[in-house]
Order: structure tokens, then sequence, then C-alpha cells
């Protein structure tokens, strides 16, 4: 059980802290979007490269990543085990959001690493 | 959902604490057969109540969105023709409604969680009092209705910004 890692009220700092952090870099990204050139234009294949090419920008979108997988499956967490109780049942689901966190954190650096890397 | 009268004590996350033993009594005394649809009528449990499966639901969408975001950002790993593809598919009238809804949940989700963590800090919250009849908890008052009422308003503004610019009105 995560809780046996950490405290629930630890978990839930983390959890209002990634939001907030959150909040702050996605209105960047989103902003990104609608100063590009226009929305339709931000959204070229050129664009999107050049932006993910931008050490920068790269690193802010792991970031974002990162904090959106932590606060995305631990909120996920807390409405699984709202729902139901039990041992096994909470080991099950924290354990498995845990590891579908570490399954999307992988995925999507994977693309921000190999782009930024000249990869594609 | 065995959690009904656990969710009475949470005020500041949107539930209804209003006398929590005598509506717990009560749902065990009727068996819980409002189910689901009792437990979310708004008219029973308030706008608190409201707020509390929004977050929620809004939470869900947005992860959905999440996962479906990062998978179709990879398809630049494909090219050119990779990308222009799989934007092409996002690029309709169907695909600017939905990124218009997530923006609609993402701005709720936003605004009503800063309104839950003002709460969850005693922010906002009023003071601890005897409880007396009609037993209307302090927490439930005005300011966090104003909260919830804002986030929901907030969100149908960003909700036309987003459709202005998508479809380039």
């Amino acid at each position: 059980m995560a809780s046996a890692i950490l405290r629930e009220s630890t978990i839930m700092k983390i959890h209002y802290g990634t939001a907030l952090a959150a909040v702050a870099l996605v209105a960047v990204h989103v902003l990104m979007r609608l100063t590009s050139g226009g929305f339709a234009a931000s959204l070229e294949y050129e664009t999107v490269l050049a932006n993910y090419r931008f050490l920068p920008y790269a690193l802010m979108l792991e970031i974002i990543l990162v904090l959106l997988s932590i606060h995305g499956f631990n909120g996920l967490r807390v409405i699984l085990l709202e729902l139901r109780q039990g041992p096994r049942y909470e080991k099950a689901v924290s354990y498995g959001c845990v590891a579908a966190m570490f399954a999307l954190i992988a995925y999507g650096s994977r693309t921000i690493i190999m782009t930024n890397m000249g990869m594609v | 959902m065995a959690s009904v009268d656990q969710e009475g004590g949470d005020a500041a996350g949107g539930g209804s604490s209003s006398n929590n033993s005598s509506s717990g009594a009560r749902a065990a005394a009727d068996g819980n057969r409002a189910g689901i649809g009792g437990m979310i009528h708004p008219g029973k449990y308030g706008i608190e109540r409201v707020a509390y499966w929004l977050m929620r639901l809004t939470g869900l969408g947005l992860l959905a969105y999440f996962i479906g975001h990062i998978y179709e950002t990879s398809s630049i790993l494909q090219g050119k023709m990779g990308w222009d593809d799989f934007l092409a598919i996002t690029q309709t009238t169907e695909g600017h409604i939905l990124l218009a809804i997530v923006i609609g949940m993402c701005v709720f989700h936003t605004v009503n969680g800063i309104r839950v963590m003002l709460g969850h800090g005693g922010v906002g919250v009023g003071r601890a009092a005897r409880p007396d009849y009609p037993y209307v908890p302090a927490s439930q008052n005005y300011r966090h209705k104003i909260g919830i009422y804002t986030a929901i308003v907030l969100a149908a503004i960003a909700m036309m910004y987003g459709l202005a610019v998508m479809f380039g009105v």
C-alpha cells in the first residue's frame, strides 16, 4: 500500500503541490499555443518540432508530464479507494496506479527525449 | 457505493455534512435504496454534492485526455506524415468541441480544486461551534457556494473563448 510508505497526509500535500505547479506550467504550455502565430499555426509539424528541440521547453514538458502523471493517477487512486475498501483491493489499486504512472511517464519521456535529440 | 456517509463529512471537498448522523441513520433505515441517484441528487444535498461529483468526473475526464494527448503527440516520432495524419483527426468540428469540453473541465477542476485546498486549510469554513438545530454546518457557507458557482461560470467562459479561438471567430 502506498500509505505504508507515505502517510496519506503527505500524499495529499504532494497531490496539492503537483496541482499548483502544474497549473502554472500548463498555463505557459497553453499560452505557447496561442502566441506561436495562432492556434492552427502552432500545431504545424515544423513549429512543434522546433518546440521539442528547444531544451528549456522540452524540460518544461517533461516536468508537466511528471507532475500531471503523479496528480492524475493519485486522483484516480483516491476515487477508487472511495468506492471500495479492503486490504487487498487497496494494495492492488495503489500499486496499479503507481505502475500506470511510471508507464505513462516512460512513454511520454520517450517522445520528448527522442524528438529533442533529433532522432526524428 | 460504500462511502455515502463518509462523504458527508467532507464539507470542503464538496460533500454534505448536514446532520451527518441523522442522514446516516436514514440511509441505514431505507437500506440505501436510492443508490447513486439518491447520492448525487442536488436537491437533497445541495451544490456541494454537485461540486463533489463534478470534481471527480472532470478529474477522470482530464486523466483520459492526458493519456490520449501523450499518445497523440507521440505521433511526431513518425515524421511529418504521421503528425499531419493524426492532426487531421483532431482538427475537426468534433475534435474542437471535445477540446472545448476539456478546457471547461480543466478550468472547473482548477478553480474548484483551489477552493477545496483553501477549505482543507481552514480558509472560509467558518468557526467551530456547537451543533444546534437545524444543524446547518458552518463550512457550507456562502463563501464556498460562491466559489463553486464561480468555477462553473469561469469554465463556461473558458469554453466559449476556446471555441472562438479554434473556430477562428
